[in-house]
């Protein structure tokens, strides 16, 4: 029981870091309609750049601020290069040129950075444990869940309070009404894309600091993917809490199945629980059903 | 369709259907055999044959994509998990119970396939991104984890898979060297070509093309759209069994490393940049993918070797000791501006240039 209850709280602690990341995704996807396979290379980015700043002497926090600029910058660079001319391409062209896109992050990555495994130092977080009652959590898998939680509220409430967030909304749910309320759609799609950006760094930061930042961070970024599938690819509340269960899940499984295999089971078993998803409730918990006429 | 030369006229349904329609495409293709069977190993140098077997396989493993993606709609991004169980069941064919190597490859070319088919089982229920979803999963449940877990461990690690030279023999034909290899190579693109080419202008392509177009028509017209798409998923296995099984002759051991998350990436890359929907797309694109980088890599080799170059950009060493990584970020910039600029691929302007040249000087 003690077992399952560590187990389970470690995992939603690293499941809120899933659920910043697939709000980025789904976010794109709702605004824009463009299925983002470079998510795992976004984080990637956005980890080693606060890694960055961070080793020039400057305060995590502080540090951390600059990162969600720059991923600001980038998303919004990104969007107008390689995504604005693609509007209205098949969607098969689109998802390439965010393999394309994958591909040239991924590169420049490792050019810029190299591929050892760097570690913030000195440590962000205090390496004592935090006891939970009888439950044994690092603490900066707590942090981290703080962080994540605070810039889920926080994204959730620009969507839902201000200007520009209900003119993303209006845009995901008609493109064509809301461009006739005079929303402009260039803006939302670059918004869509500097937020994604700014979630992913985040994301990165926090999972690079969990254990240490190497080009495998942009492999757990590609586990989002099973999180926005099971949460319904369009629907915000389905991407946090399909990070959250995939996080859970991922470490029920390194708990409890990998003493039946040689190994291997945590990387895989939230892509085997996509796959059931898909096949049984092929449109997640929440996302919209599209009926198809010819 | 391409246009024929002026004054070339067709008496017989036998000219239509023939694959070599005029003198002159008779002699074309001629010079080419000659040239790819005789010219090119007796007078390219190792390095050369070396990289046209890099080429000759890339064209192997993209077939099956460009059918499962050009010609049947259905978006794979795992073709190197059916690659690499095409690979390991030849290899253990042929090491654990000595069968003779082209009937494993043809064995690993049908498990490939059936692979395939299962993971293609989904494609009966949903499609689109859902699909790509699952083709993605396929390749990490198989390559991370089927065969990094369980194959490998076959014998102890590492050691059922080492091929010891000698091994790969046809008959009285032992394949030892790089040379051998390419005629091998040369001998399966011809021989995958001119069967995906067939099937393509039979009954069973023109049920893929009518279920790419559009699935719901084509089932309204009376296509069995399942069994069409599963037999697409098994033929694109196939072929993609028998590429990892060809790539066997030139490996000194198989490992999963081969068959990587990227390497399904990179065929996708490939036909989107040769042409989606096109076997001559798949050619280019493998030459594209494979002579650019190599062409690159000399560039800056030769930049390199002269001072004043490197006086005037001092990060050259930097980028041909790193010259993985530019060549990974190369690949991605060249998918995403060929897909912005150039979204028809490079066999769109072959036909364009091949068409301009059949009806000059009159082009109306």
């Amino acid at each position: 029981m003690e077992i399952f209850l560590q187990l389970l709280i470690t995992g939603i602690l690293v499941g809120s870091i899933y659920a910043l990341v697939a709000l980025g995704w789904t976010l794109i996807y709702k605004c824009s309609g463009v299925l983002n396979l470079a998510m795992g290379e976004l984080t990637l980015i956005g980890a080693y750049v606060c890694l960055t700043f961070y080793h020039w002497g400057i305060p995590f926090v502080l540090a951390l601020f600059f990162t969600l600029v720059i991923g600001f910058i980038l998303g919004i660079l990104t969007e107008i290069i390689f995504l604005r001319p693609m509007v209205g391409e098949p969607h098969l062209a689109v998802i390439m040129v965010t393999v394309g896109l994958a591909f040239f992050f991924k590169g420049l990555v490792m050019l810029i950075w190299g591929t050892d495994t760097v570690v913030f130092s000195p440590p962000v977080f205090p390496i004592q444990p935090v006891f939970l009652g009888k439950v044994v959590v690092g603490q900066v898998f707590l942090w981290a869940f703080v962080a994540s939680i605070i810039l889920l509220v926080a994204f959730v409430s620009f969507f839902k309070f201000t200007k520009w967030g209900l003119s993303m909304q209006a845009t995901a749910d008609d493109e064509m009404a809301a461009l006739s309320l005079g929303v402009n759609a260039k803006v939302v799609y670059a918004l869509a894309w500097a937020i994604a950006f700014m979630a992913a760094g985040v994301g990165g930061t926090l999972l690079g600091n969990i254990n240490g930042l190497n080009i495998s961070v942009g492999y757990l970024g590609l586990l989002v993917l099973p999180a926005v599938v099971l949460g319904g690819l369009n629907s915000i509340p389905g991407a946090i809490v399909g990070g959250l269960v995939i996080g859970i899940l991922q470490n029920l499984a390194d708990g409890y199945l990998s003493r039946f295999t040689p190994g291997g089971v945590k990387e895989v078993f939230p892509f085997a629980v996509m796959v059931i998803v898909l096949l049984f409730k092929p449109y997640g918990l929440w996302g919209w059903v599209r009926i198809e006429r010819v | 369709m391409s246009y024929r030369p002026c004054g070339n006229y067709h008496q017989y349904y036998k000219q239509d259907h023939a694959w070599w329609q005029t003198k002159f495409v008779w002699g074309k293709m001629i010079l080419l055999f000659i040239a790819v069977f005789y010219l090119f190993p007796q007078f390219a140098g190792m390095y050369l044959i070396s990289i046209a077997n890099v080429v000759g396989y890339t064209i192997l493993s993209a077939m099956g994509v460009q059918l499962l993606i050009g010609y049947c709609g259905q978006v794979t991004l795992g073709h190197a998990a059916f690659l690499a169980m095409g690979a390991y069941t030849c290899t253990l064919l042929m090491l654990q119970l000595h069968i003779p190597y082209p009937i494993a490859m043809v064995m690993g070319g049908i498990v490939g396939g059936l692979w395939s088919v299962l993971f293609g089982l989904p494609s009966a229920r949903v499609k689109g991104f859902y699909l790509i979803m699952t083709t993605m999963a396929a390749q990490f449940l198989t390559v991370e984890f089927f065969i990094t877990q369980y194959v490998s461990q076959i014998g102890g690690r590492g050691v059922a898979f080492s091929i010891p030279p000698g091994a790969v023999k046809i008959g009285p034909w032992m394949i030892k060297d790089d040379k051998d290899v390419y005629y091998l190579m040369v001998i399966l693109v011809v021989l995958l070509t001119v069967i995906m080419a067939n099937l393509v202008r039979s009954k069973i392509g023109r049920a893929w093309i009518a279920i790419r177009d559009n699935d719901i028509a084509a089932e309204t017209m009376g296509v069995n759209i399942v069994l069409y798409k599963l037999l697409a998923f098994f033929v694109a296995g196939f072929f993609g069994g028998i590429a990892g099984a060809f790539w066997v002759t030139s490996l000194a051991a198989v490992s999963p490393e081969h068959f990587h998350f990227g390497w399904s990436l990179w065929l996708v890359g490939v036909i989107l940049i040769g042409g989606v929907g096109s076997i001559h797309g798949t050619i280019f694109g493998a030459l594209f993918m494979t002579l650019i980088p190599e062409g690159l890599k000399f560039l800056i080799f030769v930049l390199t070797q002269n001072p004043v170059f490197v006086d005037i950009m001092p990060f050259l060493p930097l980028l041909l000791e790193k010259f993985l990584f530019v060549k990974e970020a190369a690949f991605g910039l060249a998918i995403a501006l060929f897909l912005i600029y150039e979204p028809n691929g490079i066999s769109y302007r072959w036909w364009q240039i091949k068409n301009y040249f059949n009806l000059w000087p009159f082009s109306y």
